[in-house]
């Protein structure tokens, strides 16, 4: 193998790190699969330090060529499709189904894949506050009302929250907002059970990729990358609490008190 | 209690949608998150009481389920454990907390914060628990079912 066709492998190698980590999987994942890919490939050398933010990558022993490459990661937004599908090639690399070319181009594919769209994101969160307000107690009437806030969480999140606000201000902002419409909506009429529409409400918010990722890496010991996505989990849910929070202040404030 | 079943697996799916589930697992996350709830449902006593263990409980039977298809369908786990988890989280404990400080009620507030934290240590624990049990043992239960 020449130098050349080694520094193919260990980009699509890495390559494949990267959209891993950038869309939710866990840290031995990410590593298990870059290595996969390389020694399929015949790059025995291969190195990987993998951060919850970071790739480290370095090659080389003499025998094969040197190769060091750093790649700093900005964690997106969670796709687990992505995911699925770089795990499913890296079990057909490791099936001797595709040259590194054709694997490179199924990766670029896998890059492209579109996202769902944004009404189905919306209804999905509609639905979803809707069916765990009646979960938590709540009647049908008031999972209607949830499923109404969720509706225009999810229209604030996409619109609003994820283009411009940071996490920490577009969770406090998104969960104040459901308080909000909520406290509004009972105010109009529409539903009884106040406490479950809101809890119902705010469960599209809930980190969970970031936290059960955040113990699964804990677990392997990867102390590091589980403490930060935990650290991310732990904020994320306290921003929640204190967006409730501002919105039954809020809310007491315009309603006079008795609201609640 | 069939309602209630049948709201935790559509909340599941839907919940789903959100983090990108490929839409042909959406089924299997909903039953998973089903069976996670009416799990919880049982192990909670007469009186509402004892919610730790019920989540420990429910969290340990998702995970379990969560490896078999992952395995079963060749998938990572994360795309059934992150569903599965969704009835269990403790937004209950969240709102409550949230209210109680609001309200000043600090003594209140640090009881239902507290409760919240115990929910989330379950779900932890029973992740760990379950994650320990070798991939061998689950393959070697699928190859008998498969014959």
């Amino acid at each position: 193998m020449n130098d050349h066709q080694e520094e193919a492998v260990l980009e699509l190698a890495q390559q494949a790190g990267h959209v891993l980590l950038e869309n939710g999987a866990e840290i031995f994942r990410v590593e298990e699969t870059m290595e996969r890919i390389c020694r399929y490939y015949g790059v025995k050398s291969e190195n990987a330090f993998v951060l919850s933010n970071g790739i480290f990558m370095t090659a080389g022993d003499g025998r094969e060529g040197t190769f060091a490459r750093v790649q700093q990661i900005l964690v997106g937004r969670t796709n687990l499709a992505k995911v699925t599908a770089v795990n499913q090639l890296s079990r057909e690399i490791a099936e001797g189904r595709y040259d590194v070319e054709e694997a490179r181009k199924i990766l670029e594919e896998i890059k492209r894949m579109p996202e769902k769209r944004k009404i189905v994101k919306i209804l999905g969160s509609a639905v979803g506050s809707g069916a765990f307000c009646c979960l938590l107690g709540g009647t049908l009437e008031d999972g209607l009302a949830a499923f109404l806030a969720g509706f225009i969480l999810y229209i604030y999140v996409l619109q609003v929250a994820n283009p411009y606000l940071s996490r920490i201000v577009g969770t406090i902002g998104g969960s104040a907002l459901v308080t909000v419409i909520c406290g509004l909506a009972h105010q109009c009429g529409l539903g009884t059970r106040l406490n479950s529409m809101i809890i119902g409400s705010i469960m599209p918010l809930i980190p969970g990729v970031p936290f059960t990722n955040g113990i699964r890496d804990v677990a392997n010991e990867d102390y590091l990358s589980g403490s930060v996505r935990m650290l991310d989990a732990t904020l994320i849910f306290f921003c929640i609490a204190i967006g409730v929070g501002f919105g039954i202040s809020l809310l007491g404030t315009v309603t006079g008190g008795d609201l609640l | 209690m069939i309602m209630s079943v049948l709201s935790a697996v559509i909340g599941t799916i839907a919940l789903s949608v959100l983090v990108g589930v490929p839409s042909v697992y959406y089924l299997y996350c909903g039953a998973i998150g089903g069976v996670g709830w009416l799990v919880y449902m049982i192990a909670l006593n007469p009186a509402g009481q004892g919610e730790g263990v019920a989540t420990l409980l429910a969290t340990m039977t998702v995970l379990l389920l969560s490896r078999f298809v992952a395995i079963w369908k060749r998938c990572p786990v994360t795309v059934f454990l992150v569903a599965g988890i969704f009835p269990l989280v403790p937004g209950a404990g969240i709102y409550w907390t949230a209210y109680y400080i609001v309200m000043n009620q600090l003594q209140l507030a640090a009881q239902t914060g507290y409760e919240a934290a115990k929910i989330a240590a379950a779900i932890v624990l029973g992740i760990i628990f379950i994650f320990e049990i070798p991939q061998s043992f689950f393959l070697k239960i699928l190859r008998k079912f498969s014959g």
